[in-house]
């Protein structure tokens, strides 16, 4: 009884203190900036004015779900192909020793620097961004596998082999002891793939929400402008929330995970 | 062959003149110098020897985990090249021997499932086996939530729940209050007695050693060989009360207690051979 009271105490105060801070700042910028006579900075209740006039319209269909499907099918390649590459870089050291210099190259390299190369192979279609987007996820997905994967506990692969868990069931059990760590780059990677998105739309495109700001921009329509960036921030967040969930969900065995819940409540 | 496997039953396991080299890049360890041993179907069998001696490599080898560098392993009339079918374990290091993201339940299931148990089957072993070990309460519970000894025994749930043929144990009883040594020892001699399992078991512990095998094999410190082995004539029914206050406990415990101190220099098959023949007179 008092145990589920403090919980929910607890819960309320979690709560508290997640949107304490930017009520305080939104609060603020509404005071400060109401009246402002810059046109650069519209006060907020202009941009939420524009908010609503702007993105609860068709632009959503036009702009919004482009950007949202390609950031979805870029990262999910990136998932596949960063979890498979690393498994097999983390599983053979042959394989590693070889990719390795390869590696060390891509990891360090900007991923906008092949929009360019890209625009002249390929063109300014939906493939280009597409390749941004997944080419700049892919990394940390591929890197964090391959550490985790390569980090698996020797004495649970012996286990494994003296219980005759082969094939499948091995490659399985691998992959679930690395899940952590494949989690962390996937993290990572989300962020990379939105930074991406925005980025390569505000480049080369002709529809989705970095091409809609840059419209905006262009046009003099600040409180529009304005209006894209909070909503790129709160697609962001939402994302980030989003797979907080089924990070939680999949890894509600791991103590890190548990110790952190509830450290932090 | 200097062991005392000649006497009824076949043999099921044999090493034969096993050898072990660590080999990397900084520094090379022989951890055993041609291992002799033979194990009959059915027997119990005790492994004591010091610590870094190369008992856990000798197991690892036996379990096919681990290549020999000399010799062979042979079970059941066939050469171990990998882990054979109906093989139970429990590592030294249990805690990381269990699946972390497994529940309890799980990791002593797990087994089971790959060997394609019945699922009504399998639900009874492994409800039998957590219970033998007392952590019937704990099965929803993930490894980290448990003591190293619960840990141990979820290890121990495992291998028994899989109904082995051969069952291979690393000191599984190091991390355990006495008491509930105690009650593990009856419980692995009764399921040793009930199931006609073979078991060849790695302990520091001489009392342990004796009280549940057959026979107990002494190492030498690394390059291990076999030092000693030494029959436990005790009676078959055995009780922890009892058959520790027995005279020839007391005996066969400082015959074992006498070959691991015995200084390096003598040790050898003819030694070993000789206490043989003292066990089998007295
Ligand atoms: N993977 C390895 N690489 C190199 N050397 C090893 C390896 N495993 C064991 N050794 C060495 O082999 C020797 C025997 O080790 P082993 O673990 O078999 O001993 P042990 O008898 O099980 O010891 P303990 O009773 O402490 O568990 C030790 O000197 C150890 O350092
Ligand atoms: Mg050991």
């Amino acid at each position: 009884m008092t145990a589920r009271r403090s919980r929910a105490l607890a819960g309320a105060r979690g709560v508290g203190y997640a949107l304490g801070l930017p009520v305080v700042l939104l609060a603020l910028w509404w005071v400060a900036g109401d009246g402002s006579a810059n046109i650069f900075l519209p006060s907020l209740r202009e941009i939420l004015d524009a908010f609503g006039r702007v993105w609860f319209s068709d632009v959503f269909v036009h702009d919004v779900v482009p950007s949202l499907w390609r950031l979805a099918a870029g990262y999910g390649a990136a998932l596949l192909a960063g979890v498979a590459a690393g498994y097999v870089i983390g599983r053979w050291a042959v394989v590693r020793a070889l990719a390795s210099p390869a590696l060390a190259y891509f990891r360090v390299l900007p991923a906008p620097v092949i929009i360019p190369v890209l625009l002249v192979a390929v063109g300014i279609g939906d493939t280009t961004k597409l390749i941004v987007i997944a080419f700049g996820a892919l990394w940390p997905i591929l890197l964090n596998t391959a550490d985790g994967v390569r980090g698996v506990d020797e004495v649970t692969l012996e286990t494994a082999a003296a219980y005759r868990l082969t094939g499948w069931a091995r490659h399985r059990l691998v992959l679930r002891a690395a899940s952590p760590q494949i989690f962390a780059g996937a993290r990572q990677a989300l962020g990379v793939a939105i930074i991406l998105m925005v980025v390569s739309e505000m480049l080369m495109s002709t529809d989705g929400l970095g091409f809609t700001v840059i419209q905006f921009q262009r046009t003099f329509a600040f409180p529009e402008m304005w209006s894209g960036v909070l909503l790129l921030g709160v697609l962001g967040f939402v994302l980030a929330k989003l797979f907080e969930l089924v990070e939680r969900y999949a890894l509600r065995w791991h103590r890190g995970l548990t110790g952190r819940q509830e450290g932090s409540s | 062959m200097t062991s005392g496997s000649g006497d009824g039953g076949s043999v099921l396991l044999r090493v034969d003149g096993v050898g072990k080299t660590y080999v990397s890049r900084e520094r090379t360890v022989q951890a055993l110098a041609g291992i002799d041993l033979a194990v009959r179907d059915g027997e119990f069998v005790s492994v004591v020897g010091p610590s870094g001696g190369g008992k856990t490599t000798l197991l690892k080898i036996v379990a096919g985990l681990l290549p020999a560098t000399a010799g062979e392993v042979v079970l059941g009339g066939r050469r171990v090249t990998e882990p054979p079918a109906e093989l139970g374990i429990v590592f030294q290091e249990y805690g990381r021997s269990l699946f972390a993201w497994k529940t309890v339940r799980e990791n002593v299931e797990l087994p089971l499932r790959q060997r394609r148990t019945p699922k009504a089957e399998r639900r009874a072993l492994v409800d039998e086996a957590l219970e033998a070990v007392g952590l019937d309460g704990v099965g929803t519970a993930y490894p980290w939530q448990l003591s190293g000894g619960m840990q141990q025994r979820v290890a121990i749930a495992r291998a028994i729940a899989y109904r082995p043929r051969l069952l291979l144990m690393d000191e599984p009883f190091s991390a355990v209050d006495a008491q509930t040594r105690g009650d593990l020892e009856d419980l692995l001699a009764r399921l040793w007695r009930r199931y006609a399992i073979t078991v060849l078991f790695i302990t520091h512990d001489i009392d342990e050693a004796v009280y549940l095998s057959e026979r107990v094999v002494v190492l030498g410190s690394a390059p291990a060989a076999v030092r000693a082995e030494i029959a436990v004539d005790l009676p078959a029914e055995r009780d922890q009360l009892s058959t520790r206050s027995d005279p020839r406990f007391a005996e066969l415990r400082a015959q074992v207690y006498a070959q691991i101190r015995r200084p390096p220099a003598d040790a050898g098959p003819v030694a070993s051979a000789s206490i043989r023949q003292e066990t089998v007179t007295t």
